[in-house]
């Protein structure tokens, strides 16, 4: 594979954690344009971690996880009430803080008799783990996509079971998955805290592919995008939002001979599409009808009509 | 003490222009129930076509003026029309969604007629001040001023004072049975989305005219201030607009001056911050309304 090849698909990658984390909110019906600021947390937090520290890359990607999942367990609380319009306002105010909070936060150590480390608006330069321990373009892509692997198994897995029909449910109607018992608060708390962790991951990844992060990178169009990605690709699978990022980024990287007017192409082909599909392309509508398709060819699946099992079913089989 | 005065001065007339933001904001989300984040783009389209006007042809501010305003109003129904008119009800997201691609979409098309990063725009009053004993006070920030407390009248009288306001607050109360008494909702909305993208017109000449250059960037400016001086001041409420514009204001002056320009940003957004999470009605809206607020059926 070619740089440029190698580089684009990492983008794609990278960029992916970010909207399923989007994706992840809007399945429990919060829009949240905030996204970026815990993409921001973990690719300083992961940063700090291998070029100040001297920590191995594993261990910083899951730090930088961590704090962007408690950074956005943070926020969750004293956002509980708040939903729709208010919810989403209410984390790009706090995604801003934290852009202009970096804008002011500088930490630097000399290491080699060079000063490294996050220096407010101009940035956080030379975060060079994947140079120093040799690791190439492909393989860093590599582990980009396994680590997505993962994480999509997680969406797969979540789907299936109990805590995910919970998320829907909670995204359907707030007041009657209250209703059957659900503890509203504790769930979307959890939510929140996952998708932080998810665009920590982000962060920590992009972070060490482009070895330079500044604070304007994070800013509301990032948040923005991201959200847009799960609306574009569809609702009704974690598949939906990297759809949107193949789209997108995929799209504008492909005709660049348009340039100059893609932006003008794709916002009009994105206003359209939302028309005809406001949940998406890979809506709720379409995966269920590809899944009744592939349980009817497929020998391994069960068949319909015959006892599929109370998996799916709320209660978990209990009368 | 002198400084303190002055820059609440100061904040009451850079707020104003927010205030004028927020009006055309509060319109169409008190008409629609749905965020338009075009709403700034829009208002840039204005003001490119106000500047390609003065620079090739030499415009007068007011023919400016008028250029801004109708460009503005221009670019607001296409994306009512592309935007909001096709989508069901409940569909809040999606329309949220299309209104940010249209963005990008002004934003590029706007680069492709002006490619600098920025041009001249014709000032209103050269910076010309007027003193009242210690204080000074710039008369197109004072244009400005009267402007916003103006248009907000206006608004109020025609929403709670003319047929098309009653058809306006039935619709707000309720679209299905405003249908069936035989308003006609797409146009009344249409017409509702055109007023305010000229209002925020207006708020943008005026901005740009002090400013004295248009910017890509316009847009998002235009639309994050519109969204947090309508939020500070409540949904959907006309003085609450103005009123959360004019604090907005206050407290970015006060901040820029005692504690710099990147405390300034930071403390607005503290402030928004707080508000959502202790009053999220804001200080004069009612209980948080429906359709986007609530979660969307597919």
């Amino acid at each position: 594979m070619d740089d440029y090849l190698i580089g684009v698909l990492s983008n794609i990658g990278v960029i992916s954690f970010i909207a399923l984390s989007a994706y992840l909110l809007l399945l429990t019906g919060e829009i949240s344009f905030g996204q970026q600021a815990f993409f921001a947390i973990g690719a300083y937090a992961a940063g700090i971690a291998t070029a100040l520290w001297g920590w191995p890359l594993a261990l910083a990607l899951v730090w930088g996880a961590a704090i962007g999942g408690a950074a956005a367990v943070l926020v969750g609380i004293p956002t509980l009430r708040l939903h729709g319009l208010y919810f989403a306002i209410a984390t790009l105010a706090f995604a801003e803080m934290v852009r202009i909070l970096f804008e002011l936060f500088r930490y630097q150590i000399t290491i080699d008799g060079e000063l490294v480390g996050p220096d407010g608006a101009d940035g956080f330069r030379n975060i060079r783990y994947i140079f120093d321990n040799n690791i190439d373009a492909f393989q860093f892509l590599l582990l980009i996509y396994a680590l997505l692997a993962v994480v999509l198994l997680g969406f797969v897995l979540l789907e299936r079971s109990r805590l995910g029909v919970i998320f829907r449910m909670i995204g359907e109607d707030e007041t009657l998955a209250g209703l059957q018992g659900v503890s509203i608060a504790h769930h979307k708390v959890l939510a929140a805290g996952i998708s932080g962790a998810l665009a920590g991951i982000g962060g920590g990844l992009y972070a060490h592919l482009t070895t330079y992060v500044e604070p304007r990178i994070f800013d509301v169009m990032l948040g923005v995008h991201s959200l847009a990605y799960g609306l574009i690709g569809g609702l009704g699978t974690a598949l939906g939002p990297l759809l949107g990022v193949l789209i997108d980024i995929g799209v504008l990287e492909s005709i660049r001979a348009l340039s100059g007017y893609r932006m003008i192409i794709f916002g009009g082909l994105v206003a359209l599409l939302l028309i005809v599909r406001p949940r998406g392309l890979l809506d709720e509508n379409v995966v269920h009808k590809i899944g009744r398709f592939w349980r009817r060819i497929s020998p391994w699946a069960r068949r319909p009509g015959l006892n599929t099992g109370n998996r799916n079913n709320l209660t978990g089989g209990r009368p | 003490m002198v400084d303190f005065f002055q820059n609440t001065i100061d904040g009451v007339m850079i707020g104003s222009s927010y205030g004028l933001l927020a009006l055309g904001f509060t319109v169409i989300f008190g008409v629609m129930r749905r965020l338009n984040l075009s709403y700034g783009p829009s208002i840039m389209i204005g003001g490119y076509l106000g500047t390609v006007l003065y620079l090739n042809h030499g415009a007068g501010p007011l023919v400016v003026a008028g250029a801004v305003v109708l460009g503005a109003a221009i670019a607001g129904v296409y994306v009512e029309r592309l935007c909001f008119a096709p989508m069901k009800a409940g569909a809040g997201i999606a329309s949220m969604v299309s209104s940010f691609a249209i963005w990008m979409q002004l934003e590029q098309a706007a680069i492709l007629v002006l490619p600098r990063h920025t041009y001249p725009f014709p000032p209103l009053a050269t910076g010309a001040t007027l003193e009242f004993g210690p204080f000074f006070v710039r008369i197109d920030h004072l244009i400005m001023l009267v402007c916003a407390l103006g248009l907000a009248a206006a608004v109020q009288v025609t929403l709670y004072r003319t047929r098309f306001g009653l058809a306006l607050r039935a619709i707000i109360g309720h679209p299905v049975a405003a249908h069936l008494v035989g308003i006609n909702v797409r146009r009344a909305m249409l017409l509702a989305f055109a007023a305010a993208s000229a209002i925020g017109g207006v708020a943008g000449f005026l901005v740009l005219a002090v400013d004295q250059q248009v910017t890509p960037m316009f847009g998002m400016w235009a639309t994050l201030k519109g969204l947090i001086a309508m939020m500070i001041g409540g949904l959907g409420s006309v003085p609450g607009a103005v009123v959360g514009g004019l604090l907005l204001g206050v407290i970015e002056t006060h901040s820029q001056w005692y504690f710099g320009p990147q405390f300034r940003d930071l403390i607005a957004y503290v402030v928004l911050f707080a508000f959502l999470v202790a009053r999220p009605g804001g200080l004069f809206g009612r209980a948080p309304s429906p359709d986007i607020t609530t979660p969307q059926k597919a």
